[in-house]
């Protein structure tokens, strides 16, 4: 079935951004598909004068050597509180920038990255290495996925998150050589567990400055024992080992399928969708080409693709705050944390549940999550601006909360409800929790 | 972890395989769709045609067993919910892969100390047990347990050709299908098959792990604290016609509107002994679901897997009608510094079930409840440079309660016959479950086992 304008363009909106705004569909109807695609996609590389109005907190500079707080009970006491307030900053930093955001798409693909390379303050601790790595997603993450890699890989936070900063030469942990292998590069079965430790010995020794968090390779602790890695011998260096993996022929379909997985439906990298992308994502390794490749793959705007997804918690906060106008600030004053709302839904930002990160969608779907929302959207729809749909005559009302959510059609149970809800604040506190909004 | 992410898989379905050859079509199909067509004969018959009959017969199998059951027992669904065995379990899953070796310590094997060096525990602090075994320092509650034969200990849990992988590993645990762990959970089929309410299943935190996800059914899930609803009554009724499923939306969104009913579900049945047991403020009950959320661990301020383990306790002393609960503790994957973490996850995992144990001795229903410990894989033998283990094989498995019969179970893995320095399993994970369908849940583990596993006496 082929999908109208509106409908292929508000999934776009929904899919690459968090939404569109009655204005940016109407500007998008004038433009067409492919142009609003494109500059959706240009903007991943693009300023983003609304998030930045988000003061960025000053985070803490990590003492270099936390060993002498072990003495000192205070000091330590402080600083767990100083790290504690940090934490809630960063998330609720992070949190008010996509909400503000002018040019959302950069922030979707850095939770897109987020939930790729999914990696946790509770162990990372220091909110200026998570803040660091978070950066990195934003202004790197649209260009080279080998070049991404390389830098997420001797960024603090993964060094911290999977060990890699504590190995020694002489019997590596395999933790990060194993993660960078199956989840973040290639997938299951595309190597041997002779690979991962091949590759272990040669992170070996990867530190970094923890005041500047400058990186490093310790020479004592680093393996130059040449190693075989993937059939190929004489590697004994972790950059090499990136290299590798990043430009393998299993990664040139892992990747593609990730990415359709986050913003289509889900796949593996086996499908006929993934053999139309590898080609072109082989070529140069560029995120922001592949998301351009998705978002106008014929697929794409298929009926199954449009219901691929159910939105992730982020997604879900965001887009309601956005399309009621209620700045992230305001919101946690007057709704409630929003931190502690993610959280009962089950995604913290900056805090997943282990290094596999989140699901996707069942995963999304239980009874505790659904109270949290319906309890979400009936507080934002009283606080935030509905006059869209308050103002239109009741007969237009329905179509008005479509448009307040980027919806353009509700099914005919859910219509049926929405227009008896007693009035627009119930009307749009439904619509959130219908399952077309609930979805993406 | 436990993702579940909705796979279009379009694998021939192997109708000798039942509990998970359906899978790649019937997770097309959702709860109510499949209810509503089978209702329909026209309907199905067209989905049959569609789909091909070998597809169907498995789904259309336990469905009408379910339901030869149901009018076989008393007709009322309320019936339906009830134990086959009086039995409660309490599923609790550590996430990241517990030392199963500094955990139930071979102190006395002189292998132990040598392969695992400055990790190896003081064999003075280790707590005995006997047979030259002894707990981790940090269970003392969990050793007086043992003594007092209230709690099993499977040695050498574990399944063949292990990877190393976090996610592969949960998942075989989680889906016990180690051949093809992509698809329903184990309790998962036992909820399909039993044609059951989400509740008779119920989830404390709000990701429903995919042991506790079927086909058709997924287990209900609940944050600590009390359960209101939000809006008037009337905005309520219309929310309940919001979670009526429409033949015109698709599979995810169908889900969602299913989660929506049996949210509804969840609130007329255990909101109000929820109210009532809210003993925390909201302010706790907030911290606690954000503790749970990340997943407890090392991050979690206070032991998110004792608040976890006070509502569960709550509801069995209520009579709730769930039979089965899931409760979760995360932070285990120790490859670096593992003594000092390893050290707090044990002692909260040991004081939180010994008080739920404790505060569950009054009823009944609390003595013959039974938890069940597993995580997805063992440690290797050797540690490594960071002062940490790394991903490994065999392990063990606790089972505890007041009907446990405690002792030993299993086959101790040897220390010195090993695989990729790796200790191998001596018992099929299968066969704790396979004792578990029976005993606790009152089934018939054929059914939902893909073969047969000799079950283990420690109920």
């Amino acid at each position: 079935m082929a999908h109208d304008l509106t409908t292929q363009l508000a999934q776009l909106y929904r899919r690459l951004a968090f939404g569109a705004s009655a204005s940016e569909l109407q500007r998008a109807l004038g433009a067409g598909y492919a142009a609003t695609a494109a500059a959706l996609v240009a903007g991943l590389s693009q300023p983003d004068p609304g998030a930045d109005t988000i003061a960025t907190p000053a985070f803490m500079t990590p003492p270099a050597d936390p060993a002498v707080l072990r003495s000192d009970p205070v000091a330590r006491r402080q600083l767990q509180q100083q790290l504690s307030a940090e934490r809630a900053e960063l998330m609720g930093w992070w949190i008010a920038r996509m909400v503000a955001s002018t040019n959302p798409a950069r922030e979707k693909l850095t939770l897109l990255l987020h939930a790729h390379f999914p990696t946790g303050i509770s162990k990372v601790r220091y909110a200026l290495y998570m803040y660091g790595q978070n950066q990195i997603f934003r202004t790197q993450g649209a260009g080279d996925f080998a070049a991404l890699t390389q830098a997420v890989s001797t960024d603090p936070a993964m060094l911290i998150w999977l060990d890699a900063a504590s190995d020694e030469a002489s019997d590596p942990n395999e933790n990060f050589a194993r993660e960078l292998m199956e989840r973040f590069t290639m997938g299951i079965g595309s190597y041997t567990q002779a690979d991962v430790r091949a590759a272990a010995y040669c992170f070996t020794g990867w530190r970094f400055n923890r005041r500047t968090g400058q990186f490093s390779i310790a020479p004592r602790q680093h393996s130059d024992a040449p190693q075989v890695f993937l059939g190929q011998s004489g590697i004994n260096a972790g950059n090499q080992v990136i290299d590798l993996v990043t430009h393998s022929a299993a990664s040139y379909r892992f990747i593609p399928s990730s990415f359709w997985s986050l913003l289509a439906a889900p796949t593996t990298p086996s499908s006929q969708v993934v053999s139309d992308l590898a080609p072109g994502y082989a070529a140069d390794r560029s995120i922001a080409n592949l998301l351009q490749a998705i978002v106008i793959h014929p697929d794409f705007l298929s009926t199954s693709t449009g219901d691929g997804l159910i939105k992730q918690p982020v997604e879900y906060v965001v887009g309601a705050l956005r399309a009621l106008g209620i700045p992230a600030g305001a919101a946690a004053t007057s709704v409630r944390p929003l931190v502690t709302v993610l959280a009962e839904m089950g995604q913290v930002p900056f805090d997943p549940p282990s290094v596999g990160g989140w699901g996707q969608n069942t995963y999304w779907l239980s009874t505790a999550a659904a109270l949290v929302r319906w309890k979400f959207a009936d507080q934002v729809a009283r606080e935030g601006d509905i006059s869209v749909v308050a103002d239109s005559a009741p007969a237009a009302r329905l179509e008005a909360a479509g448009q307040l959510l980027s919806i353009p059609n509700w099914s005919a149970t859910t219509a049926s409800v929405l227009r008896r809800a007693p009035d627009p604040a119930t009307m749009v506190a439904l619509a959130l929790v219908a399952p077309e909004y609930v979805s993406n | 972890m436990d993702t579940n992410p909705e796979k279009p898989s379009p694998a021939q379905p192997d109708p000798e395989r039942p509990t998970a050859g359906t899978d790649a079509v019937a997770r097309q199909l959702s709860r109510r769709r499949f209810l509503s067509l089978a209702a329909g004969g026209g309907a199905l018959g067209a989905v049959l045609a569609a789909l091909g009959p070998s597809a169907w017969l498995s789904v259309w199998d336990a469905a009408a067993a379910a339901e030869a059951k149901r009018s076989s027992s008393t007709s009322s669904s309320k019936a339906a919910l009830g134990s086959q065995t009086g039995r409660t379990l309490v599923l609790l899953t550590l996430y990241g892969g517990n030392d199963g070796l500094n955990t139930v310590i071979p102190y006395e094997n002189p292998a132990y100390a040598a392969a695992r060096g400055p990790l190896a525990i003081d064999p003075t602090t280790v707590l005995p047990l006997g047979d030259g075994y002894g707990l981790h320092p940090s269970m003392p509650k969990l050793a007086a347990l043992f003594k007092d034969s209230k709690l099993a200990i499977v040695q050498g849990v574990g399944f063949a050709d292990p990877n190393y992988s976090h996610f592969e590993s949960m998942d075989i645990w989680q889906t016990a299908v180690p051949s093809d762990p992509s698809g329903t959970g184990w309790l998962g089929r036992w909820l399909d098959a039993t044609n059951s309410s989400p509740l008779r299943a119920l989830n404390i935190g709000p990701v429903v792990p995919t042991a506790l996800v079927g086909n058709r059914i997924q287990a209900a899930a609940i944050a600590p604290g009390p359960l209101v609803l939000p809006g008037t009554r009337g905005d309520q009724a219309l929310y309940r016609e919001l979670a009526a499923t429409s033949s015109h939306m698709g599979t995810l969104q169908m889900e969602a509107a299913e989660s929506c009913a049996d949210l509804l579900e969840v609130d007329r049945t255990l909101g109000p002994v929820l109210d009532r047991d809210a003993g925390s403020t909201s302010a706790e009950a907030s911290a606690g679901a954000l503790a749970i959320a990340n997943g407890g661990g090392q991050s979690s301020s206070g032991n998110v897997l004792a608040t976890q383990l006070s509502v569960v306790a709550n509801l069995i002393l209520a009579e709730a009608p769930s039979e089965v609960y899931s409760v979760q503790l995360g932070g285990f994957d120790t490859h670096a510094d593992q003594l000092p973490t390893q050290q707090t996850l044990l002692g909260d995992l040991d004081s939180a079930v010994s008080a739920f144990l404790d505060s569950i001795s009054t009823t009944r229903r609390g003595r013959d409840t039974v938890v069940l410990v597993y995580t997805e894989f063992g440690r290797r033998l050797a540690g490594n440079a960071s002062a940490g283990t790394d991903h490994g094989w065999a392990n063990v498995a606790f089972v505890a309660g007041h009907s446990v019969k405690g002792g030993f179970f299993g086959d101790a893995p040897s220390l010195t016959d090993l695989s990729e320095g790796n200790m191998i399993y001596t018992t099929d994970f299968r066969s704790v479950y396979a004792t578990v369908l029976e005993q606790v849940i009152g089934v018939a583990p054929s059914r939902l086992l893909d073969g047969k596993f000799p079950q283990l006496a420690f109920v």
